[in-house]
């Protein structure tokens, strides 16, 4: 009985120290650092995306935004970090619409579920899958590269990981095209680059940040954009639907979520703070020196914008009856 | 060039410059000698404070030094106290500690510190004249080259384990298996994670290395008497001799060899580097028995390669804007941010960047070799301290490190499960490092293996027919085979 005494003591005092914290929070977010998990590796486009966003972040943000890096299982395991977090919003996730969420859901379970478990705050920016190929390789275009791989047992393309947007994008070329195109999957986007920058593979798929210097030194060659339009980082580059050839997918998007149960003013203040960010003009000019276009959307549209993603990416593995081995 | 690399200095030796280089230099050995904490995660901790500075350079001098500054800490725990700071110090551990054993901590470190500085200053001049084709030269390094060369990696480490080459191929083979858990490389199936999401990207190596290494050496030790001064009983000398100098110069040359041309690979190049210069230290010793036992050249060589190999892996990164490892991935980014896009037009667009940091990497390697040479005495000192009260530090260090990796407990409790594991290896006397280095090259091996015969639809007449892997596979058959003609032949003697 004592010990219970003791105990009720103790728990009272925690809920008085409790209140005026809970208050505090109540009264204005944010009180403290905004925490941002790039699933990925530090270094990445999505990781440089995030920097490049927490280096403008001050001028409109009450607190700073601080980067974390939580890369493993193909950005499974930072974005189920975010998902099990507190719904404050002091924990974000950036790379909402990777192809974690997009594409891999259609061939395995997710310990989480990508639409219901996380609520989407903006969209900041679309990395489309660009073909590439090599300056001195023996065809120069889309058609010179599908008439030359008619011919030939297979033809070989780097892509960044297995069942990722640039590896679908590519099984769905080979299905379109009748070629038979075999994707050497390498480890990240930078060492796919490296590949067919050495010649290594007869081609290769890379998001343009990516590939922006190697295609300024005219080492690489971009031939096609897997987009409905034209991606405003290339914008010489057209599309394989201006091409003939129906490989459309919305790429890997770049959107911030938070989990489940945030207050809708907390996403309102974020989505907000964001917008602003992304209107500013010398961030706008950063983001077009390597290579990624602003496209902002706010939380309700950039929701509707994933599923319709989503159901595409289903309907291309679909309808080119793509499989995981 | 020479007026660019003059002008270079000019900016490399400006007061904010040199504060810079020099705190970089501090932090990395500080990050080198922390086990766990590499120099990847202290720059991206460190990039939002690079955009506070302003200039890139300055920003890059300071991230670079962060990074070569690891390379000459990274030994320091090695030789102290028997666990690696990273993969390519796995092998200073095996003579390295054993010269601490031995009361020759002091040698040890100090011929780690001039080798590395050497080994560093040859990779910066390498940097400085043959950047551009070295860089085209590592283009030509495709699936099928990769395969060869970790081949050859591995028949290295099995070599390493000394007395018993059934034993090292033992541990090759076991730390393939413990290479292969986590997500298949091409396929992306799940492979032998028990139900575990966090296994999902494979163990951890610095999880593992603590725990072999740190813990284990610790377990077995509780076993012996608590003596006050476990390692150091006596310290004979705090500087190398001059025996020891004439011992090692070769080493410390070859080494930096090794290390310049392996290092500009992307990838595993350090690792491989300190693997082949090892190798070649105790082909060419006139005492090859002496190694595992506390050889110097064991040291010297393996820790030279490394550092030369960590200035050449700035060589992609600085002409064709391929970032080699996480590290150098770090910089690449901070670049970007700052406006400056690494690659092919980074010398005749930001030739201030460029011949900035490159001469920074001249005055940051004398730095941290003055830096470094003081502190050899220190650390002897800290080997006097109790080892009941050296050994739960490390144990608290390695559980941080450890946590710091992927910031989850999870990582703790395979470190202990490996700590428990390299103890019962250390009672049947079985080397844990050629388990440590096939499992660092195991992953590098099958997706390079799998890539190459993806490419040649299947046909492994790939790893003959290009010139670099088909000369490297020729070379690892002759080896074996002469291998195979001696001990047949030792035997037939021994018959007759």
């Amino acid at each position: 009985m004592k010990k219970d005494k003791k105990f009720s003591l103790v728990w009272m005092l925690c809920l008085f120290l409790l209140i005026p914290v809970t208050v505090g929070a109540a009264e204005k977010f944010p009180t403290k650092p905004i925490e941002i998990v790039v699933p990925f590796a530090a270094g990445g486009s999505t990781d440089v995306l995030a920097r490049m966003v927490a280096k403008y972040a001050p001028k409109y943000f009450d607190k700073p935004l601080v980067i974390i890096n939580k890369p493993g299982g193909g950005g499974v395991t930072g974005t189920e970090g975010v998902v099990r977090s507190k719904a404050d919003g002091y924990s974000l996730y950036l790379g909402y619409g990777s192809g974690h969420d997009l594409v891999t859901p259609h061939f395995q379970k997710l310990p989480y579920e990508t639409f219901i478990d996380l609520i989407p705050v903006c969209r900041l920016s679309v990395h489309s899958v660009v073909m590439i190929i090599r300056a001195d390789a023996p065809y120069k275009t889309l058609k010179e590269f599908i008439d030359w791989g008619k011919k030939r047992e297979q033809v070989t393309a780097s892509v960044s990981t297995k069942a990722g947007s640039v590896d679908i994008t590519f099984q769905a070329l080979g299905k379109a095209t009748g070629v038979k195109i075999v994707t050497v999957p390498f480890r990240g986007g930078a060492e796919s680059v490296t590949a067919i920058v050495g010649g290594q593979t007869d081609c290769g798929g890379n998001h343009p940040s990516e590939i922006i210097s190697h295609i300024k030194a005219k080492r690489l060659i971009p031939i096609a954009v897997a987009l409905e339009q034209r991606d405003s980082a290339i914008p010489d580059v057209p599309t394989f639907k201006e091409l003939g050839y129906n490989v459309v997918t919305v790429g890997s998007v770049k959107g911030v979520a938070a989990p489940k149960g945030t207050p809708p003013e907390v996403i309102q203040y974020l989505s907000e703070r964001f917008k602003k960010v992304c209107e500013d003009p010398e961030f706008i000019k950063s983001m077009k020196d390597i290579g990624q276009p602003v496209m902002y959307l706010g939380s309700a549209d950039f929701e509707k914008y994933l599923k319709d993603g989503f159901e595409q990416y289903g309907k291309l593995i679909k309808e080119f009856n793509i499989k995981l081995e | 060039m020479f007026q660019g690399l003059a002008n270079g200095f000019g900016i490399a030796f400006s007061f904010t410059n040199l504060t810079f280089a020099l705190l970089g230099a501090l932090l990395g050995t500080i990050v080198g000698i922390l086990p766990g904490l590499g120099p990847a995660a202290t720059i991206s901790l460190l990039l939002p404070l690079s955009f506070k500075i302003g200039s890139p350079v300055t920003s890059i001098i300071m991230m670079a030094g962060i990074f070569y500054g690891a390379m000459y800490g990274g030994s320091t725990t090695s030789i102290l106290v028997n666990i690696p700071g990273e993969a390519a110090s796995v092998v200073t551990c095996i003579d390295g500690y054993q010269m601490a054993l031995k009361g020759r901590a002091g040698p040890a470190l100090g011929i780690a510190a001039i080798g590395s500085f050497i080994a560093g200053t040859i990779g910066v001049i390498g940097l400085t004249f043959v950047a551009p084709p070295l860089a085209e030269f590592a283009l030509k390094f495709g699936p099928p080259e990769y395969f060869a060369l970790t081949l050859l990696g591995l028949l290295m480490a099995t070599l390493l384990g000394g007395s018993s080459i059934v034993k090292g191929l033992i541990m090759v083979v076991l730390g393939l298996l413990l290479g292969s858990v986590g997500l298949d490389p091409i396929s992306g199936a799940i492979r032998f994670t028990w139900g575990f999401f966090m296994l999902q990207e494979g163990v951890d190596f610095v999880t593992l290395a603590m725990g072999m290494f740190g813990i284990g050496e610790i377990l077995i030790n509780l076993e012996k008497e608590l003596t006050t001064e476990l390692v150091t009983r006596k310290i004979t000398h705090l500087w190398p001799t001059l025996k020891d100098w004439a011992e090692s110069k070769w080493a410390i040359l070859r080494g930096s060899f090794i290390g310049f041309f392996i290092g500009i690979l992307p990838g595993g190049g350090a690792v491989i580097s300190s693997l082949v210069s090892y190798a070649v230290e105790k082909k060419v010793s006139k005492h090859p028995e002496e190694f595992g036992k506390g050889a110097i050249q064991g040291v010297a060589g393996p820790e030279s390669a490394n550092n030369s190999a960590a200035s050449t892996s700035f060589i992609p990164l600085l002409t064709l804007g391929i970032p080699g490892n996480a590290a150098i991935a770090m910089i690449f980014a901070a670049l970007l941010i700052q406006g400056v896009q690494p690659g092919p037009f980074l010398i005749t667009e930001h030739p201030d960047v460029f011949w900035g940091v490159v001469a920074s990497m001249y005055i940051g390697n004398v730095m941290l070799l003055i830096l470094n040479l003081p502190l050899v005495g220190m650390w002897v000192q800290l080997l006097r301290v109790p080892y009941a009260i050296l050994a739960p530090i490390i144990v608290l260090f390695c559980c941080i490190g450890v946590y710091s990796i992927r910031n989850t407990v999870f990582d703790i409790w395979v470190m202990g499960i490996f700590g428990v594991i390299g103890y019962l290896f250390r009672k049947v006397d079985m080397e844990p490092g050629p388990l440590i280095l096939a499992f660092v090259l195991g992953p590098i091996l099958e997706r390079s293996l799998r890539q190459a015969l993806l490419i040649s639809a299947g046909s492994p007449f790939i790893f003959f027919s290009r010139p670099i892997s088909g000369a490297m596979m020729g070379f690892l058959i002759l080896f074996i085979f002469i291998q195979i003609v001696r001990a047949v032949r030792a035997k037939w003697t021994r018959v007759q």
